[in-house]
């Protein structure tokens, strides 16, 4: 049979590809089957935190931070609870991360401010000295995208039933309701309400200012995403 | 029958019909060290050495599509 | 057609030499800034501040991966396929104006689609997963080229003079299949152009946006199974192919053992796709995933070692020519760091050692050892094998390659063992306890510690940098370098002084 297939191309390649594929359809497809439910407290992401996760994105972020805490007593020390699959229902695509040059922000919301964070983004290594990390200023002043999150927002609304607009479960047995607009003019003023609450927080006069002018700083929806993080 | 016992029952069944192809071609190529035409497996090692353009194929596709002595003239 | 001599076009793999070349000094320049911005970060504003968003560390990141995989590396793939293609297979691709025109199209696509890479990442369009950031539309445009250059290697095998097919072959035929049914099925995404039709509307916010149609856990299991895999059939099986063809051709021996080789393939074939779990060890994917990919990836050792232990046998009796010629140097110093990064991953991915090296620099620090002594060696090696051959002119210097050959090694050499040497440490301090059971390092404590090893990273990087400088300066000074003789080449290349 071997040496048939050595002088068969065609059906050689068919042997190699059912024999490539044999992993996958056993390890992966399986797990689509039982689809990933969002453990109680888990909400869908707003418009301003998933217009702040596409910054996250869009800077590489998750080249150097991960975002999983592994079960060790070192890693529930340092950064909180470890990582269980629901609460990453929501994440499309997942931004787990391959290495650690900066520290985890699984639950990042839990420790840092607003304030932190702003400081932080302007200068790393005057928050924390000998941070290898660079800053990111330019982040202050280009604007957030709030029409790709909002488009992202229908988008998984629609083919992936993402609860917007529904009653969320959360951990103290209350519920919340994360909004989606219907709008592109009421997505943003959804998404500039929360900036606003943001930016109140925050020192840099051009970014409360342009907040005050129904602009969006990327730093603002980056913050919101970061502060969403427990 | 749920999903993980279709996989660990898929899983096994497949791995053994595997084992034993494999190990029924390692028996195959050491015990013949022929293939169906009659090659030395080790010959082949010669598709690679023997590749200039006056060399001539170490088994040749059959005679009445590519003429050896077409390639073999230079 | 009948009466003709067969004549070898090299027209297409020289294209590929070219790009091979240029998009490894890209994404290797690339990979040395990088190395030296976490040495000295104010070297995240190598062009000024007003340029910082483009020059810094997390916006380059992934244009040097892309780079190196899918730049130097595929380049490579594609120029050695489409010479050693032809001389297996005995046949020449002058012979059909169709293979000929889809080789040449498969080079003006890639380079197409390599020119859009560029641009987009450095604006910062990316999906965020790793060697997969290309957004949908470059996606499609990957799945044309990917398709091109399938048809045009069935098509130059469907019309072969030889009958069987070389172990080469085999393993750019796995190269295709496994490439094309990873990348496919780990960008599986929806644009949201379609999402917002849902409320009537149109052309909110970008085009090119898309979502990724696994969420979550099920994304990171499709993603390493694909990352883990891209290495699998972009920096192993072809490369394998590769030394299959040239370490014999450069040497005159045959292959120590063609049925080895055979069994390493299957072998290998079966279970590489497993181990990808192992870059999922401790995360939320089930435990028996985990659990498989730790078992495979040390089942993993025998068929990659099949294929090694095989090349370097081959040189049995024929030791002199590695001390002769540089060329075999590079091959048999690569098929050594094969070995060594395959026992090397395996080790990584039980599950105790891997606690500690997940997240560090000794992932890094493997990634290069397998890649920079590897797969780099391997492509040059079969480049400048290939040189001689389709310039028709003596490789321009051997004392050059030499000193290439040393300065490179110096460089692995000190490249991994400082990532090493960072990992564990930084593994070590992130799960160290004081008397009281505290955490005994803030986190910034395991940043700064690493700050030597970094700048010996950044000195091995730039040494090979230097290297592959020199490899680049050689092969150039080939094409102007005195030409050989009128008969065909066998095996040892020409080199001058």
């Amino acid at each position: 049979m071997f040496h048939w297939l050595e002088k068969h191309p065609f059906f050689l390649a068919v042997g190699v590809f059912l024999v490539i594929s044999f992993a996958g359809l056993v390890e992966i497809l399986p797990n689509f089957a039982q689809q990933s439910r969002p453990v109680i407290g888990t909400a869908p992401y707003s418009t301003l935190e998933l217009a702040g996760r596409h910054v996250y994105i869009k800077n590489s972020c998750n080249a150097c931070h991960s975002q999983l805490v592994r079960p060790f007593k070192s890693e529930t020390d340092r950064y909180g609870h470890y990582s269980l699959s629901g609460e990453y229902a929501y994440d499309r695509p997942f931004l787990w991360g391959s290495k650690r040059t900066g520290p985890d922000l699984m639950r990042v919301g839990n420790y840092r401010t607003t304030d932190w964070h702003e400081n932080h983004m302007k200068d790393p290594s005057g928050v924390v000295p000998g941070s290898i990390m660079p800053a990111y200023r330019w982040m202050f002043t280009n604007s957030a995208d709030i029409d790709t999150a909002f488009a992202e927002q229908l988008t998984i609304a629609q083919f992936f039933s993402v609860p917007y607009n529904k009653p969320v479960p959360m951990k103290d047995g209350s519920t919340t309701v994360v909004k989606m607009g219907s709008s592109v003019a009421e997505a943003n003023a959804l998404a500039l309400s929360e900036a606003k609450v943001i930016a109140a927080d925050m020192k840099d006069q051009d970014v409360k200012d342009a907040v005050a002018n129904g602009n969006i700083p990327e730093i603002v929806a980056l913050i919101a995403y970061l502060n969403s993080l427990k | 029958m749920d999903i993980a016992q279709l996989q660990a029952y898929g899983y096994f069944t497949l791995i053994t019909l595997l084992v034993i192809a494999l190990y029924g071609y390692i028996y195959h190529l050491y015990s013949k060290k022929k293939d169906v035409d009659v090659f030395d497996y080790e010959s082949y090692s010669n598709m690679a050495l023997k590749d200039g353009r006056d060399d001539t194929p170490v088994a040749p596709m059959s005679d009445d599509k590519v003429p050896l002595e077409g390639l073999k003239e230079k | 057609m009948e009466n003709r001599p067969l004549e070898y076009d090299y027209t297409v793999a020289k294209m590929f030499m070219l790009t091979t070349i240029i998009l490894g000094i890209v994404g290797m320049l690339v990979g040395v800034v990088l190395a030296f911005q976490l040495a000295f970060p104010e070297l995240n504003l190598v062009l000024g501040e007003g340029l910082a968003e483009y020059t810094n560390f997390s916006r380059l990141r992934p244009l040097h991966t892309d780079a190196v995989i899918f730049g130097f590396t595929l380049s490579g793939i594609f120029a050695t396929w489409y010479y050693v293609g032809q001389r297996v297979l005995k046949v020449s691709m002058a012979e059909s104006k169709l293979l000929m025109f889809l080789g040449k199209l498969h080079f003006w696509l890639y380079l197409v689609v390599v020119a859009s890479v560029v641009v987009s990442l450095l604006a910062g369009v990316t999906t965020s997963k790793e060697y997969a950031e290309f957004e949908w539309p470059i996606d499609i445009a990957v799945v044309v080229v990917w398709v091109v250059f399938g048809i045009g290697m069935f098509g130059l095998i469907g019309i072969r003079r030889e009958k069987s097919l070389y172990i080469s072959i085999w393993y750019y035929i796995a190269t295709f299949l496994g490439i094309a049914m990873l990348y496919l099925f780990n960008n599986m995404a929806i644009p949201t152009g379609l999402g917002v039709s849902t409320i009537g509307e149109s052309g909110i916010g970008a085009w090119y946006h898309s979502v990724s149609m696994y969420a979550g856990t099920n994304d990171a299991l499709v993603q390493w199974w694909y990352g883990h895999n891209a290495v699998a059939f972009g920096f192993t099986v072809p490369i394998v192919a590769m030394i299959y063809y040239f370490l014999p051709k450069e040497s005159g021996q045959a292959i120590y053992s063609y049925k080895l080789s055979l069994l390493s393939f299957w072998g290998l074939m079966f279970v590489y796709l497993w181990a990808g779990g192992h870059h999922l060890l401790y995360s939320t994917v089930p435990d028996w995933v985990q659990t498989m990919g730790s078992i495979f990836s040390v089942i993993l050792i025998l068929p990659s070692w099949g294929s090694a232990i095989n090349m370097l046998l081959t040189m049995k009796g024929e030791w002199q020519q590695v001390a002769a010629s540089p060329l075999i140097k590079f091959m048999v110093l690569g098929s050594t760091f094969y070995m060594f990064s395959t026992l090397e991953g395996p080790i990584q991915a039980i599950k105790s050692v891997n606690a500690i090296a997940h997240f560090t620099d000794w992932i890094i620090g493997h990634v290069h050892d397998g890649v920079l002594g590897w797969v780099g060696f391997m492509i040059m090696a079969a480049l400048y094998h290939m040189a001689p051959r389709v310039f028709k002119r003596e490789i321009y210097s051997k004392s050059l390659m030499a000193a290439q050959f040393w300065i490179q090694t110096v460089g692995v050499v000190l490249y991994f063992t400082s990532m090493w040497i960072a990992g564990i440490t930084q593994g070590m301090m992130w799960r160290a306890h004081d008397e009281f059971g505290n955490l005994a390092y803030s986190f910034i404590d395991t940043v700064t510690v690493l700050h030597p090893y970094y700048a010996i990273r950044g000195v091995g990087g730039l040494l090979y940098l230097v290297g592959f400088l020199m490899f680049a300066y050689n092969i150039y000074k080939t094409m102007s370098a005195r030409p050989v003789e009128e008969s065909e080449l066998q095996n040892a290349s020409p080199m001058g002084a």
